[in-house]
């Protein structure tokens, strides 16, 4: 009926379902967008829900594109679109913009987002070129590649992303089989470090010692205050309300006072009385703003709409017999999962406060966008990574 | 399993233990959402009220001031006000329709309370912009009338609550005013480093006085906390944030029942006290008059007032204890005196033939005894203020070794007492004189200052150094008045011969026993001491600026004191009665009447 190898057949085997959960996760964030920002004084901030929009028609003019194009053809050009991202991260420091204390902005956009996609494609390129050891030198050739820029990442300082590159690195190489006993080894030993920094923390707060060695313990974990203020308030929530402590107690209130069927669209309070600082609602913290209007009901139709996308992510992946494709779907179906987890986890105060987005739903259009591309090369996988049962139906 | 062209493919069941792993995940996920939104959701939420959360300062209360024996001349007092919480009146929208909210609430509550509106719109608006977190206050010190009906009427206005803000009391009212100073509301200069000054309301900063040089001391250190309130104002639970630090109290060297009796002595006069302890440089009571209650500076100075505190041709707020500076007169004779033993060739009973008046060049200087002296050596001229006498002594020994001993004992400089505003007063010298009024330093001028007349400058604090370094032979001590742990070290010592301490003290109790002071006996305790004239030009008129130095017990002192009083008649007159006063609280006396023979003897005490 189908030309085998024509466009018809490839569209029969896009997935409609990951298309359709992603546009409803993007209606949402319009909608609480909306929600978070119509309170705002400035008229140019109360318009961010249609520049969201906007950002997302853009998107999905990109998702589409890469869908129809074979994923492997672009795979083939990763190590281009790394060195590009490389670039910019490099150029960042140099002519960025600053916001809030952090340079990490160039031409409008922020680099450390195509970068996460980028060290995903060059991964799953090189993992998947023929012959290729998957052993200590392929362990070690990661390290490098993510390393460099996760470094200039963590320089800006922005370790929210820097961080998201641990466990995509992690589910890459633990899917690909690299060198299971050094990646093994290594996890353990990052575990310990970061026990280990944890403990430090925890022990210059509950143990009282001059102060000259408490602030050189402190600076033996090599990080900078303000993340160190955020372990701290992790640990001891009542430490600083009104500094650090103060979004994440404000966000707990905002969630928990949503109860079951929450107060309804438009009517939250909390963001609104602005105990919520309006800087951070429509970003990080959509996911309060949702959660006080939508209660217990809205919040789980959130994260089955997110389940749903990370499985129909991983059953392209099952389906795949391509390693390239595979590898390359973990890798993007984690990128997305880190922040869905660790954004909701830092909100009800599960975790340490870290500035990363809801996928779809949080205000961010370089973010969002790098998330829809994303999605588009996971549906290429989809439609260009089932060769063999093409050629042999 | 193996890819469509035969290479090894990633293990389908890592993917779906990632899968396995990412479900679980999102599973501990719900669930926790779980616990916060249903489960503890009713701690978060009421069905009938919304939650809010409030800052709240806690004061760290300003340190008290006490006086040496404990008696408290500063402290606080609880001021209730009615604050808005603006943040809980949130509308959606612009801030206007939230500002147009409040504005309607405080004109609701006032005719509810029954009490005038004292908020203005802008005011509003202000604390909008300025200090959105902060209670923004409507009403200051409301009485205890006013809080009753609020607190009947409370659960119709939500986003008030009663605020108790510390106030700053002086409970002794106008007690040492010039010393304490007084406190402001304001706001803190540039809030401390990485916090956001809308976090704060106006403190109190101390200005002037003890309160200004004490204002670190005294400072206590706000607190915070975040309390979680539903409409009716009730009070969930408290999360500390930072816990208050109240301010240190400062204990000074004051005695305040010896201030009160030297402040009575002054009252209805203008002038200035200083009782000292001259064996440490503790001030055991300064004060200057006219005074002022502190307490009307209190929340805020009220316009109307602070001008006519301004422009009060007595100067109220004028400390003239440090900050006046008037001609010593007579008073400064000692010190011409002791210049004079500072000179090898010296003789103190050498005699000068005074004959009222004295005469050098073409400069003719009156003695106040219009019939001379006639013989006399300087024991008995310090006992009768001869002015003959001094001129010539002035003259004999010369303005470098005169100006060098006054500058020794602080002439023209600050004494350093722990008071903001000192005056340094004026010792002038040839090179001054030359480069201020472009005219020559000429003997006259030698002789004016050897009288403590002319150009020379004191204040009375100044004079109050010079009464404890005499009475304790020599050591200059700095004035203080905030109680030190350790007694101190003398700034200097005077190198003062046995003989000229015998002699000029020999002659200051003179001047009590039987000279120009004697108006200041007291039964049972030896006084010493010297009556001074100061006679200044004002735009023509002339004036007597009439001093008293004394201390006591003349063998041992332990208390010296100065009192100027602004046109007076004579020190001896004026003054020495006044000084009798506050030594007789010091060291008692069974009648308060000066010995008889005191009014015996004739009424020519002049100088």
């Amino acid at each position: 009926m189908f030309k085998k190898n024509g466009l018809l057949a490839r569209f029969r085997l896009f997935n409609p379902l990951m298309l359709m959960s992603m546009l409803c996760l993007i209606f949402i964030g319009i909608l609480y967008i909306y929600s978070s920002c119509s309170v705002r004084e400035d008229a140019d901030l109360q318009q961010l829900y249609l520049r969201h929009a906007w950002a997302a028609v853009l998107g999905l003019l990109l998702y589409f594109t890469v869908a129809f194009i074979n994923y492997k053809k672009i795979l083939k050009w990763s190590w281009f679109i790394y060195a590009v991202v490389l670039i910019l991260l490099i150029l960042v420091p140099f002519i960025g913009d600053s916001q809030m204390g952090a340079k990490r902005w160039l031409f409008g956009i922020q680099p450390s987002e195509p970068a996460k996609l980028g060290v995903v494609m060059i991964l799953a390129w090189v993992y998947s070129q023929r012959n290729v050891q998957r052993g200590m030198g392929l362990f070690f050739l990661t390290v490098l590649l993510v390393g460099i820029p996760g470094f200039l990442i963590l320089l800006q300082p922005d370790l929210g992303t820097a961080m998201v590159l641990v466990p995509t690195v992690f589910m890459m190489l633990f899917a690909s089989n690299v060198a299971p006993k050094l990646l093994w080894g290594s996890t353990l030993a990052g575990l310990m470090v970061a026990g280990l920094i944890m403990g430090t923390v925890y022990f210059t707060e509950t143990v009282t010692m001059p102060k000259e060695r408490k602030e050189s313990l402190i600076r033996m974990t090599c990080l900078r205050d303000h993340q160190i203020k955020r372990l701290q308030v992790f640990m001891f929530p009542d430490k600083d309300l009104h500094g650090s402590g103060y979004n994440r107690r404000q966000s707990e209130i905002a969630v928990g006072s949503g109860g079951a069927w929450g107060k309804g669209y438009l009517k939250g309070e909390h963001y609104m009385l602005g105990y919520l600082p309006p800087s951070v609602s429509s970003n990080d913290f959509i996911f309060a703003v949702l959660a006080e209007e939508a209660g217990f009901a809205g919040t789980v139709i959130v994260l089955l709409l997110f389940l749903f996308m990370t499985w129909t992510g991983l059953w392209v992946a099952f389906r795949c017999r391509d390693d390239g494709g595979r590898i390359l779907c973990v890798g993007v179906v984690t990128v997305m999962f880190s922040h869905i987890f660790i954004n909701i986890a830092m909100t009800i105060g599960l975790m340490p406060i870290t500035g990363l987005p809801l996928p779809f739903i949080s205000y961010g259009r370089t973010f969002m966008l790098t998330m829809m591309v994303g999605l588009g090369l996971v549906q290429s996988v989809s439609m260009y990574g089932r060769e063999e049962e093409t050629r042999f139906s | 399993m193996e890819s469509y062209d035969g290479q090894k493919l990633t293990d389908s069941w890592r993917i779906a233990l990632i899968a396995l792993l990412f479900g679980l995940a999102l599973l501990y996920l719900a669930h926790a959402l779980y616990t916060v939104q249903v489960v503890q959701s009713s701690a978060f939420s009421s069905d009938q009220a919304r939650q809010s959360i409030r800052r709240v300062q806690v004061p760290g209360a300003r340190g008290r001031i006490l006086d040496r024996k404990g008696v408290c001349l500063a402290e606080n007092r609880a001021s209730y006000c009615i604050a808005f919480y603006v943040e809980e009146l949130r509308k959606r929208g612009k801030w206007l329709n939230t500002i147009n909210a409040v504005n309607e609430n405080v004109d609701k509550l006032a005719s509810v309370l029954g009490i005038p509106r004292e908020l203005s719109y802008t005011s509003i608006s202000n604390h909008v912009i300025k200090s959105l977190p902060m209670p923004l206050i409507a009403w200051k010190d409301v009485d205890a009338v006013t809080l009753a009906r609020w607190a009947e009427r409370a659960e119709q206005f939500p986003g008030v609550d009663i605020y108790v803000q510390p106030e700053r009391y002086y409970p002794e009212k106008s007690l040492a005013f010039h010393l304490l100073g007084y406190v402001r509301r304001d706001r803190p200069p540039q809030s401390r480093p990485g916090e956001k000054s809308h976090f704060y309301l106006p403190e109190m900063y101390g200005r002037e006085g003890l309160e200004g040089k004490y204002n670190a001391w005294l400072t206590g250190q706000l607190g915070e906390q975040l309390i979680r309130v539903d409409a009716r104002g009730y009070k969930y639970n408290v999360w500390d944030g930072e816990p208050a630090v109240p301010g240190r109290d400062l204990q000074l060297t004051l005695d305040a029942s010896l201030q009160r009796v030297l402040e009575k002595t002054l009252s209805e006069k203008r002038g200035a006290g200083v009782v000292i302890d001259p064996r440490n440089g503790e001030i055991l009571a300064m004060a200057s008059a006219p005074t002022f209650n502190p307490n009307e500076f209190i929340p805020m100075i009220r316009d109307g007032l602070w001008k006519r505190l301004t422009e009060d041709d007595e100067y109220p707020l004028l400390n003239r204890a440090i900050q006046g500076r008037y001609a010593p007169g007579s008073i400064f004779k000692p010190v011409t005196a002791f210049a004079a033993f500072s000179q090898t060739n010296f003789n103190p009973n050498a005699i000068h033939h005074c004959t009222g008046t004295f005469e050098l060049g073409t400069m003719r200087l009156r003695c106040w005894d219009t019939y001379g002296h006639q013989d006399i050596a300087l024991r008995r001229a310090i006992e009768q203020s001869c002015n003959s006498y001094f001129c010539n002594l002035g003259y004999q020994t010369g303005p470098a070794a005169l100006i060098s001993q006054a500058k020794t004992l602080g002439f023209g400089q600050k004494t350093g007492i722990d008071l903001p505003g000192e005056s340094s007063g004026l010792l002038p010298d040839s090179e001054w004189k030359v480069e201020r009024l472009g005219e020559k330093w000429r003997p006259g001028d030698t002789c004016q200052m050897a009288i403590g007349q002319g150009l020379l400058l004191a204040t009375p604090l100044q004079m109050a150094v010079l009464a404890a370094t005499i009475a304790n032979g020599g050591k200059v001590y700095k004035p203080h008045l905030v109680k030190k742990d350790n007694p101190p070290e003398p700034l200097r010592s005077m190198n003062w011969s046995e003989e000229a301490l015998t002699v000029i003290k020999g002659g200051m109790r003179d001047v009590v026993l039987q000279g120009t002071g004697r108006r200041v006996q007291l039964c049972g305790t030896q006084v010493s001491g010297k009556t001074g004239t100061a006679e200044i030009d004002i735009k023509g008129v002339r004036h007597k600026n009439t001093w008293f130095l004394a201390y006591a017990p003349s063998d041992a002192p332990t208390v010296a004191l100065v009192i100027l009083v602004e046109d007076g008649e004579s020190g001896g007159k004026t003054v020495a009665p006044l000084a009798r006063q506050v030594l007789v609280s010091i060291f008692g006396e069974s009648t308060n009447e000066p010995p008889t023979h005191v009014e015996a003897l004739s009424e020519t005490g002049g100088d």
